[in-house]
């Protein structure tokens, strides 16, 4: 601002006639001091009253339904945040569940198939062992009554031989205990 | 006429003369702007608000603007106490800013750059936050004149300088307006008469020189609204948040 005023003082020598009469400072002239106070004070006046009456409440009023409704959207948007969270949440626990379920059938159903084929096999293995006593006991039996049919056999051939030889009739029943005894001894050979 | 770069700043009536109690109350060109400007002020708060529309357009994004720019002006300098004094401030910025301007325009007449104005302005303000001072703080208010932390042997010194630097305030705030106005639009003038005088061969310096300044005094008519804003704050400050 300093150097304006220095400006303006050099120029004002160039220009000779700017503080001429009629010039001057027109600022410094009282004659219209109080027609300019008494026009500002009522044109201000009635500026103040519509602004602080009329325009403000309105601006203030748009501002607050603006930060109102940025607040209310705001609110919403997190209340959609959180319900979407809360249903993500139910998704997965409904999803964990599941798993859980599937693996538990998974399981029941490995035991059920294991617990009956392991029957099946027991069940079998009984079958196939009693099948196997049984052939066994028939070849036992059908051991033993060859060995009687074998002794019947020689006794009868021995009382034969024994007539024929000695022509006379022995005792049957010493010829019976003779090759009973035999065979007695000799049977643990073939058995 | 055109070479007294003092011409622009003479008052002349307008109309009819106008006498109440012996005082000449005429409307003169000055009041006349003084009306331009407040019409202008009302015209553009009016489109401002006509609509209230959530998303705004761009009147109305401006009066906003303006609104938060002096609300924040005040919540920054004064506290929240300010509040009731927003609407004044408000209409303070608004008005010197738009006479500011609008004496910018070619033609057209400064009300800012005559000293009975700001004097009036800056005289108001003066004695409302004096009267806020008292009124809020009793005689406490007489400490603003004490600061803290001085010695003693200084102190009746400094008060004297506290009160004298108390009582030039309307006298600084109304002669910065006023003198700010006043030299840039003389400048402006003067400038544009070396234009003329210098003719189509040597005119062209000073023009762009006055290009120059007319955008630099669009700037300083904007600071010194708002610098004239901000220091109410500032002595409103004072008067509602006596610390020292």
């Amino acid at each position: 601002m300093k150097r304006y005023l220095a400006l303006i003082l050099v120029l004002s020598t160039i220009y000779t006639d700017l503080f001429s009469a009629e010039a001057g400072m027109p600022q410094l002239d009282p004659k219209y001091w109080a027609s300019q106070a008494f026009w500002l004070i009522l044109v201000f006046s009635i500026l103040y009253i519509s602004i602080a009456k009329f325009y403000l409440p309105k601006i203030k009023k748009n501002l607050d339904d603006r930060e109102n409704k940025i607040k209310e959207d705001l609110d919403e948007a997190n209340n959609m945040k959180s319900l979407s969270e809360k249903k993500l949440g139910e998704y997965n626990i409904i999803l964990e569940n599941s798993k859980k379920e599937v693996s538990k059938i998974l399981l029941e159903s490995k035991n059920a198939l294991n617990k009956n084929i392991q029957n099946k096999k027991d069940s079998m293995e009984k079958e196939i062992e009693n099948e196997i006593s049984k052939a066994q006991k028939e070849i036992l039996q059908l051991k033993k009554s060859s060995i009687e049919s074998i002794n019947n056999i020689s006794q009868e051939i021995a009382s034969n031989i024994i007539e024929k030889i000695s022509g006379d009739k022995l005792n049957e029943s010493s010829i019976k205990a003779v090759v009973e005894d035999i065979s007695k001894k000799n049977i643990g050979k073939y058995l | 006429m055109a070479s007294n770069p003092m011409q622009q700043f003479s008052v002349h009536k307008i109309g009819p003369e106008i006498k109440i109690a012996g005082i000449d109350l005429s409307f003169t060109n000055a009041s006349l702007f003084m009306v331009i400007s407040a019409a202008l002020i009302g015209i553009f708060l009016f489109l401002g608000t006509k609509e209230k529309k959530i998303i705004p357009d761009k009147i109305q994004l401006i009066a906003e603007m303006l609104y938060n720019f002096v609300a924040k002006m005040i919540s920054d300098t004064a506290g929240s106490k300010a509040k009731p004094y927003f609407p004044f401030i408000f209409s303070l910025f608004m008005f010197v800013l738009l006479c500011n301007m609008v004496g910018m325009l070619p033609y057209s007449f400064t009300v800012t750059s005559h000293i009975i104005v700001t004097l009036i302005m800056a005289l108001f303000i003066f004695i409302a936050v004096t009267i806020i001072g008292f009124f809020k703080h009793g005689f406490k208010y007489l400490s603003i004149f004490i600061p803290s932390g001085v010695p003693t042997v200084l102190l009746p010194l400094i008060t004297i300088i506290e009160i004298i630097s108390y009582l030039s305030r309307p006298v600084s705030l109304s002669v910065r307006l006023f003198a700010n106005m006043m030299a840039g639009h003389t400048m402006l003038k003067v400038f544009g008469g070396f234009v003329i005088s210098l003719g189509i061969l040597g005119g062209w310096l000073p023009l762009s020189f006055s290009v120059a300044l007319t955008g630099l005094e669009i700037l300083v008519a904007f600071l010194q609204a708002y610098v004239f804003a901000i220091l109410t704050c500032i002595y409103l400050n004072d008067a509602l948040n006596l610390h020292h």
